[in-house]
């Protein structure tokens, strides 16, 4: 582990020469971000990072490497205790407590226990989504049809969760982060729970999902969907960057 | 951006529904509390009543002795008469006073049987503009010369004075202990109240974290999760104060009429104006306390 202050323990590799360079408006934005529960136990420690619009990153790293805190900063679901964060324009640290829910219109959110409510359909989880932030049914009869035929579930509108698969289910999750088209899509590990196959399908449907402009952000340990994709990679290890690399590898020996 | 009502409402009820127990909790001590605060009312009203009563039947009697000069009874009725204190002033005879005695204690014919003649004497009535100021007025009678030469036991003129101030002056401190008890009880099962709808609220937030969790990620905003919360602690505090209300006015019903047939000489008697006030006075409470039952909850359990 590194320690607290002063020189890191672990080398940082210089970001790879050959990389292209990455144009258009940011959409995320990193400077000098650290972030301690405790006082001495760093879970990020000086995380420079630009993400522009329309970008598909990986973030990988070992489980406390400090991807789900990364995250978490995003959503602004935790404040950096240093550094600054800007996302689609807002910047994090000054945004006021009552605005961070139309932050969150502005952010799709997909996880490895999907967060399903087990007593709605796909149909009215994907349409749960639309309906507290207050759209119209009119909005919400057109949309959510669109958005599952998008995921490939027109056949399960009226499945209720325990009678979909795991890979269904994440793709409903997909659907509902997705339905109201936000800029950026955060994903914490959303093949933690499936097969390679069904993997390989969310990943494509992620793929998919970029392909319309929308940023997409994949925390995950999945090393095999990884290297397939060949997208910008960055490593985190101790919570410090310790590759950022486009069209990279996930780059570890477990 | 439209707010849809029926949402709220639909939340509210659902929820209301799915921890009927907790809720049922909540609504009984509402309604205890507030039928509690509703009879204290009532019972205000009625006391003030009676009090009202009795003061505009403060008097102060003269008692004149036998055989005192009439001219002198008359100089001292029309000296009292001017007075600005004073609404007016009534001649009792002797045979009056026996007359009226006999009416009181016609239950009692063998107390009216005992007496020799009529020892009772005749007397001045004074009645006050005000009753507050009996005090002020019976000193001035004491002074009055006229009063010493007419006044039936001039040796004590105390004893040829009567007056009610007493009554009242006890009436008034009776209730201002009554008032304190009140408060004190009210304050109590209002504290209860609070505890219990907060509780029910906390119930409802823990039995929907998952879907509270999934709306703050996907950006509803905080009222939005709030309100449905808040809504459920007003409408269980409206239920118990709608009970509270029928409580009272079913209670003021049966028990008014019994009051009035067991104290014939009281006025005992609560208005419509009353119960109105009273039902006033119970929403108000009730929503008070919901929406301080649930905020609590809310602030307490509801991170958004």
């Amino acid at each position: 582990m590194s320690e607290p202050t002063g020189a890191p323990s672990v080398a940082r590799p210089a970001p790879e020469a050959a990389a292209p360079v990455r144009t258009g408006p940011s959409m995320i934005s990193m400077r000098g971000v650290s972030k301690f529960y405790v006082a001495d136990k760093p879970a990020l420690v000086d995380v420079d990072v630009d993400i522009k619009a329309g970008e598909f990153v990986f973030i990988v790293g070992h489980s406390g490497s400090g991807k789900s805190t990364f995250i978490r900063l995003l959503l602004r679901e935790l404040m950096p205790t240093r550094g600054q964060i800007v996302v689609a324009g807002q910047d994090l640290v000054k945004l006021k407590n009552w605005k961070v829910p139309y932050l969150r219109r502005n952010i799709g959110c997909v996880f490895q226990d999907f967060k399903l409510l087990p007593n709605k359909t796909s149909f009215e989880n994907v349409a749960f989504a639309l309906e507290v932030i207050g759209k119209s049914r009119h909005v919400i009869r057109t949309q959510v049809p669109e958005v599952l035929r998008l995921v490939g579930l027109e056949d399960k509108i009226d499945s209720y969760p325990d009678e979909l698969s795991g890979g269904e289910q994440q793709r409903v999750s997909i659907a509902r982060a997705f339905v109201n088209r936000p800029p950026l899509l955060l994903c914490d590990e959303p093949t933690g729970n499936l097969d390679p196959q069904t993997s390989l399908g969310i990943m494509k449907l992620l793929e998919r999902i970029n392909k319309t402009g929308t940023t997409v952000l994949v925390a995950t340990h999945d090393r095999e969907m990884v290297d397939n994709m060949r997208r910008r990679v960055i490593a985190l290890e101790g919570g410090r960057i310790i590759r950022d690399q486009d069209r990279g590898v996930y780059g570890y020996v477990d | 951006m439209s707010i849809n009502v029926g949402y709220f409402v639909r939340e509210s009820v659902q929820n209301f529904r799915r921890n009927w127990v907790m809720s049922l909790g909540a609504v009984i001590t509402i309604y205890l509390s507030l039928l509690l605060v509703g009879i204290f009312i009532a019972t205000g009203f009625v006391v003030n009543s009676i009090v009202a009563d009795v003061e505009s039947k403060v008097t102060i009697q003269i008692f004149l002795k036998d055989g005192a000069a009439t001219e002198d009874v008359n100089a001292l009725q029309q000296q009292i008469l001017n007075d600005p204190l004073v609404d007016g002033v009534d001649y009792t005879s002797k045979d009056e006073a026996l007359k009226k005695f006999k009416e009181d204690m016609k239950q009692s014919p063998e107390i009216i049987d005992q007496l020799e003649g009529n020892p009772l004497p005749a007397s001045l009535d004074v009645t006050l503009k005000d009753p507050r100021t009996v005090e002020q007025m019976v000193t001035k009678i004491k002074a009055n010369p006229l009063f010493a030469k007419v006044a039936d036991r001039p040796d004590d003129p105390e004893k040829s004075l009567k007056y009610g101030q007493q009554i009242v002056q006890r009436l008034f401190a009776f209730t201002r202990v009554v008032r304190i008890i009140e408060i004190v009880f009210v304050a109590m099962l209002g504290v209860v109240s609070l505890i219990f709808i907060n509780n029910t609220i906390r119930l409802a937030i823990y039995a929907r974290r998952k879907e509270i969790g999934i709306m703050r990620l996907v950006g509803a905003s905080n009222w939005f999760i709030r309100t449905p919360f808040l809504l459920e602690g007003v409408l269980q505090a409206m239920i118990g104060a709608t009970l509270a209300i029928l409580s009272v006015i079913g209670l003021q019903a049966a028990i008014i009429p019994k009051l009035r047939e067991a104290l014939p000489w009281l006025a005992v008697q609560l208005s419509g104006s009353a119960t109105a006030q009273i039902a006033l006075w119970l929403i108000v409470g009730g929503i008070i306390i919901g929406v301080a039952g649930s905020w609590l909850a809310m602030t307490r359990y509801l991170k958004v």
